[in-house]
């Protein structure tokens, strides 16, 4: 009687063994498989050299924003160790809102003034969608998250999913199904040709802006009082609360910047893709999860470097893989599970693995 | 003091305001038409009484030095102090709030509404009388509904031709919402204790607490609504004039979920039995009488129910949060498709050939196809189940929901398989013997109310299941797990046998559901399996109340069975749903009728919060919520 537990409970351990030994043999084959797949398939197709490059490029501006909405799911999950689920869909605002104050300044002729005029509206537009991004986020910790802050885990990502779906909906009843087009001004509408390969300068402008917003964020969290803070409640929530820290503020200001660069993002992939919709930030907000994941969510760093990483893979592996470009979408998909079987914490390592158990 | 509360009575006056901003934006009063405004001002006299309510009983709550504390509140032994105090904190309200500072309150609070709604209204109406476009897609919108606020036509806005009086009458109406609240909250003042309707509600509908009278009356019900609907039913019988069929499905819609709480009500034993047999005996009765249109939203309905009783397995018992349900529902739709449709792919009438059957025809039948498609599903459940033995919580829910994503894809985009967009059409429906109930009744069985009668019995069959296996050894290993899984393979539980059972007999139900679902659609594309169905699944048994097979019934009414009846207003359903989702994860994360154990089911072992009784957690301040308690809470213990 006494003995078919433990008899049970070795059988699960051996089931634990088998089951590693079965996940790197399927990691191994996945591997071998994609490797085959790519020299035998992408490589004989025998693309020149500039699509490749031309496709990394594409992919290092895709992987720009990617990063910038990674960083608020890395951020938010740092402190609060939740994933806000409704990230995409502030980024999503930050993008609607753009497309208004784009078409109010275009209205109003700024966009065919002289460059400095354009680049101060430029920036104007890119402020009001993150200005919007950040009401919209500090709203939903506020009205969504907060009052959750002590049930247990599931109970506030089934109210992100609710937030989510709130924001959306709500998005498509004001402004309709029908998506907005963004109009480029003259000034930004060119490229640079190098070659055989064609840069344009959004892509340009968008992958320097998103660098200097990460690099300001950087700055932020290693260098200033506020973000000493934010590493301490992500640290250790109550003892920062001994030591003074008013953890309320800190979780909203984490709010706050997670949403500012959503903000900066929705609009710049509104610049990118032309097109903001009522559900353009869910997959979007999906794809810069995963990236989170990927680098390792809760660790900042990773964060912009797994973004990098997945639009690269994104822009290239179609092709390299031979497959069509429908299935981007399921390649990243199948990188975020793959991900979270084989390497849990992250290409970079979770920072706070331990106490999200 | 008194700034202080006047200035808690502009907030309150301005979140009115930002709420009724946003119904005016998703187009509510141009909606309602004529009565627009004082439907808002109703609105908003009714976000003043429960705000002013809350209130009033909040100065005791701080009283008791019970922060909102954020990260390491035990609920448990603080409700003690809170509990005691309740006597002397209904003297404390009457002695300090008397009904004028209430009043006063409440006017400034409608004050500030009516004041911003009347400028707001104001400057739209100046703009569009100067010919000033407000914005291409807003100025859709924004007009009519500002014409429906003032109560004028678009066009006298235009016009420039409305007159101050309006705006005034905007102001009065919302101050006199205030002063209205404020009045309503002073007289029910001695009641204030009671700050949990909704559990005092669900108390009396889960237990049998109702007076003899008001039980056997509730017994009755469904009954005499199932009589009324059949003898609705019979010709030249009308009812309420117009829209009948609309009105019917309501009243089919009531009948049942009535029905669910005529069986809470009974006793158990013999009159329960006999409850349940009769109710039985009615609903089985109702794809006879219901039309086609009344038939096929039952049908639906009852679809969702297994889809949710499978879910259900999953995130109920098993504790396995599964975002990509649809995937599992899908699989079966697609299975039976594939099975029992003209349509073959290349591949598959290629391998037909191969094997000497011709491929026109339907390959197997209903029946046939329907172990065929719960084996898919399952096998697919298991497939989904192996590589996320490890996950847990959210990142579960989020490889969960890429990978119904990306079947969803591949249904979209393997176009030699599934035909892509284009979808899969004339699949064929189930019969009987051969026969088609249609002819064997004499039409008296329309076609969807055959599948509803389908639905039902098969509903019923997965109720009964998955009731059974809660109860078995299996069901007990689930609820071991999902309180805490270490202790379980501790104790003799052998996980990975566990979850990956959760997870086939979960894709085995949604396999049933999905193949019943594409008997009923005849036609099914890729986009009948977004997302959406698993966020619906997971909806409604939230709603209803997790792990509760009668709160499953419950929500699928409610969520797919409503929007149907208020077709008018289906726009606003997903929002409507959304908000309520975020509301009940706030106010009630146990849902309407919540399981007998009484458990939050989602509850992760390591964190302390919803254990708690759950009478106590209704005390919980709910979407309003007071931020500054918490800084003083976090203030209190650094001084110590």
């Amino acid at each position: 009687m006494t003995s078919s537990p433990v008899k049970a409970q070795a059988a699960g351990r051996d089931g634990r063994a088998s089951l590693k030994q079965f996940t790197r043999a399927l990691g191994a084959a996945i591997v071998v498989l994609v490797i085959w797949r790519v020299t035998t398939v992408g490589l004989a197709e025998g693309y020149p050299a500039s699509f490749w490059i031309s496709q990394a490029l594409n992919g290092l501006v895709l992987g720009g924003v990617y990063a910038l909405v990674a960083l608020g799911y890395t951020l938010v999950y740092g402190i609060l160790f939740m994933i806000n689920f409704a990230h995409g869909e502030v980024m999503m605002i930050g993008g609607i809102t753009g497309f208004f104050a784009l078409q109010f300044a275009q209205a109003r002729g700024w966009m065919e003034g002289p460059w400095p005029v354009v680049v101060v509206a430029l920036l104007l537009i890119m402020f009001i969608g993150m200005a919007a991004s950040v009401l919209i986020g500090v709203t939903l910790e506020r009205l969504a998250y907060r009052p959750l802050r002590q049930a247990p885990r599931l109970v506030p990502l089934i109210s992100a999913i609710g937030a989510s779906l709130f924001l959306q909906y709500s998005v498509l009843l004001i402004f309709g199904v029908s998506p907005h087009s963004y109009r480029k001004p003259a000034l930004i509408s060119g490229g640079l040709r190098l070659g055989d390969v064609f840069i344009p300068y959004t892509g340009a402008i968008i992958f320097i802006t998103s660098i200097l917003l990460m690099l300001a964020l950087y700055f932020i969290i290693q260098r200033t009082k506020l973000g000493r803070a934010m590493r301490a409640v992500a640290e250790d929530r109550s003892t920062a609360s001994l030591m003074g820290v008013d953890v309320n503020a800190v979780i909203v200001v984490t709010f706050m910047l997670g949403s500012a660069l959503a903000g900066a993002a929705g609009v710049m992939l509104g610049f990118h893709n032309t097109v903001v919709k009522f559900n353009s930030g869910f997959i979007p907000g999906l794809k810069a999860f995963t990236a989170a994941v990927l680098g390792g969510i809760g660790n900042i760093p990773g964060a912009m470097f797994g973004a990098l990483i997945l639009g690269l893979i994104e822009a290239i592996g179609p092709s390299a893989l031979g497959i069509p470009t429908e299935y981007k979408d399921v390649i990243a998909f199948t990188m975020l599970v793959l991900i979270l079987i084989f390497r849990p914490t992250g290409l970079f390592g979770e920072v706070l693995s331990e106490k999200k158990a | 003091m008194p700034l202080e509360s006047a200035t808690r009575a502009v907030r309150t006056g301005l979140v009115a305001f930002a709420f009724l901003s946003y119904l005016i934006l998703i187009g509510i009063p141009g909606r309602i038409g004529g009565p627009a405004l004082p439907v808002m001002a109703l609105i908003a006299a009714l976000f003043f009484w429960v705000k002013l309510r809350r209130e009033s009983i909040e100065p005791s709550k701080e009283a008791t030095g019970r922060g909102q504390d954020g990260f390491e509140g035990k609920p448990g032994w603080e409700i003690g102090p809170q509990a005691a105090s309740n006597g002397s904190r209904v003297r404390e309200l009457l002695s300090s709030h008397t009904g004028t500072a209430l009043v006063l309150k409440g006017l400034l609070a409608g004050l500030t509404t009516g004041l911003l709604i009347a400028i707001v209204s104001g400057i739209i109406a100046a703009a569009m009388g100067n010919g000033i476009a407000i914005q291409p897609v807003l100025d859709k919108i924004v007009p009519l509904n500002a014409a429906a606020l003032i109560g004028v036509s678009p066009g006298q806005i235009a016009q420039a031709d409305v007159s101050f009086a309006r705006f005034l009458l905007q102001v009065l109406l919302f101050t006199g919402a205030g002063i209205l609240a404020a009045l309503a909250v002073t007289a029910g003042s001695s009641d204030l204790t009671h700050a949990a309707p909704v559990g005092r509600l669900t108390r009396h509908l889960s237990g049998p607490t109702l007076t003899s009278a008001g039980r056997y009356a509730g017994i009755a019900l469904p009954f005499v609504l199932l009589a009324y609907i059949a003898w609705l039913g019979l010709p030249g019988v009308t009812a309420f004039g117009t829209n009948e069929g609309t009105v019917r499905l309501l009243l089919t819609l009531i009948a049942t979920g009535s029905g669910l709480f005529a069986l809470r009500l009974s006793r158990p034993g013999r009159e329960q039995l006999a409850v349940a047999v009769l109710l039985g005996l009615g609903v089985v009765t109702m794809p006879f009488i219901l039309d086609q249109f009344q038939n096929s939203v039952m049908g639906l309905v009852f679809i969702f129910v297994m889809m949710g009783l499978g879910l259900n397995i999953v995130v109920g018992y098993a504790g396995l949060l599964d975002l990509g349900y649809v995937a599992f529902f899908a699989i079966g739709a697609y299975t039976y498709a594939f099975l029992s449709a003209p349509f073959s792919s290349p591949y598959i009438s290629g391998l037909l050939t191969l094997l000497g059957i011709s491929p026109e025809s339907p390959l197997l039948g209903y029946w046939m196809a329907l172990p065929v498609a719960m084996l898919t599903a399952a096998v697919g459940g298991i497939l989904l189940g192996i590589p996320v033995l490890r996950m847990r919580g959210d990142y579960l829910a989020i490889v969960t929901l890429g990978f119904g994503e990306i079947i969803r894809l591949f249904m979209l985009n393997l176009g030699e398989l599934t035909n892509g967009p284009r979808g899969i059409l004339e699949i064929s429906q189930p019969a009987l013997f051969g026969l088609t109930p249609v002819d064997v009744t004499f039409g008296l069985l329309s076609s969807q109310g055959w599948i509803f009668l389908l639905a039902l019995i098969s509903s019923a069959l997965v109720a009964f299941v998955a009731i059974r296996l809660n109860e078995s050894r299996l069901g007990r290993a689930w609820f071991a797990m999902q309180e805490d899984e270490d202790v379980a393979e501790a104790t003799g539980v052998h996980l990975v046998r566990t979850k990956l059972l959760a997870f086939a007999i979960g894709a085995t139900f949604a396999g049933m559901a999905g193949q019943l679902y594409a008997a009923r659609q005849i036609n099914i594309f890729p986009e009948n399996f977004s997302l959406f169905v698993s966020i619906d699944a997971l909806a409604l048994i939230i709603v209803g109340g997790i792990g509760s097979p009668a709160g499953i019934v419950l929500g699928a009414l409610a969520l797919k069975g409503l929007p149907e009846v208020l077709r008018g207003v289906d726009e606003y359903r997903i929002v409507t749903f959304a908000a309520l989702l975020v509301i009940m994860m706030i106010v009630r994360p146990d849902g309407i009728l919540p399981s007998a154990r009484r458990r939050i089911q989602l509850a992760d072992p390591d964190e302390p919060g919803m254990d708690s009784d759950p009478e106590t957690r209704e005390e919980e301040p709910g979407l309003t919520v007071n931020g500054d308690a918490f800084a003083d809470g976090s203030g209190g213990r650094e001084e110590q």
